[in-house]
């Protein structure tokens, strides 16, 4: 089964909330989802120290030595391996790409993410003319308006675009049930049915948010 | 979007994982700023767990063949008089 990858050299782009949305949607859609943290600061694993969702596993503290074996070892009939990677350029980065079916690059709508986003996306390419072998990306966009699509975001989707760069749609809007997801735990579905979690935001937003989201990357791996 | 019988249809492609492409992988990501940031150990001996010390006066030729026994196993005077130890403890 596929191996997603999170990338971005840029930190606090939302590659961990894109990995947790996509773990445990994939698991609620009845996956064997296995989880790697390669990032330093844990936040992955600070979710799963909440609990994780049912058919989640997590393998935490994943480094450049490890990861592709970890990978490989993880991948198999019926799972999926999700990979949160730092927000640096390492070669833990590379190695992992190098082992991706698709990689998701989230950037939010600035062209500072956009610029150093644009490292991976070059990343990837290069690799895949040393490995001879396609590796499918795209660029989500993250932590976008509900309200409305800025000025900024409708420049960058269109330079994206005519660069040839897949978009997936819809974006990921900046939802406080998202963030809070690190501190409860467990996925959307089972913060929207607790009474006792309070959050700051609306959850059934924000879980139409994560499914539209998890099936337009669905649609990438078949 | 439930239904595990779509995710069936699922598939990964084969990777090359061996050596020589890790390395082609390796120098790749190098020319593009993704080296390696592995944080380094801390340099220098692990403190030892032996921090009991004895003082022991013995005759020079029996403390000059401790020493060399030791030197001989390639293990420490204080290791070797751990396996003395044992070995007199059992009997």
């Amino acid at each position: 089964m596929p191996v997603i990858v999170m990338a971005s050299p840029k930190g606090g782009v939302g590659k961990s909330t894109c990995a947790v949305l996509l773990a445990s949607e994939f698991a609620r859609m009845g996956a064997d989802v296995t989880a790697l943290d390669c990032d330093p600061n844990k936040s992955l694993t600070r979710w799963a120290s909440h609990g994780l969702p049912m058919g989640v596993t997590l393998h935490s503290d994943v480094g450049r030595s490890e990861i592709v074996t970890t990978i490989k070892n993880a991948d198999g009939d019926g799972k999926i391996v999700i990979v949160d990677l730092e927000g640096v350029a390492s070669q833990l980065v590379s190695r992992a790409i190098s082992q991706a079916d698709l990689v998701i690059v989230p950037m939010q709508p600035t062209a500072l993410d956009a610029e150093i986003g644009s490292e991976a996306l070059a990343l990837v390419r290069e690799e895949e003319e040393a490995l001879s072998r396609t590796i499918r990306h795209a660029v989500v966009l993250t932590k976008t308006s509900a309200a409305v699509k800025s000025r900024v975001q409708k420049e960058l989707e269109n330079q994206l675009r005519g660069a040839g760069i897949d978009m997936i749609e819809p974006s990921l809007v900046a939802r406080a049930a998202f963030s809070e997801l690190f501190a409860y735990g467990g996925d959307l579905t089972s913060m929207l049915n607790n009474p006792e979690i309070v959050t700051g935001g609306k959850v059934d937003k924000a879980l139409l948010n994560a499914t539209a989201f998890t099936e337009a990357v669905y649609e990438r791996l078949k | 979007m439930s239904g595990s019988n779509r995710l069936a249809g699922l598939t990964a492609r084969p990777k090359d994982t061996g050596p020589a492409e890790v390395r082609k992988v390796d120098e790749v990501g190098e020319a593009r700023g993704f080296v390696d940031r592995t944080p380094r150990k801390k340099p220098g001996r692990k403190p030892s767990p032996r921090t009991y010390q004895l003082h022991p006066k013995v005759f020079p030729r029996v403390g000059e063949a401790i020493a060399s026994e030791a030197e001989r196993l390639g293990i420490t005077q204080g290791q070797l008089i751990e396996q003395m130890w044992d070995q007199y403890s059992t009997d």
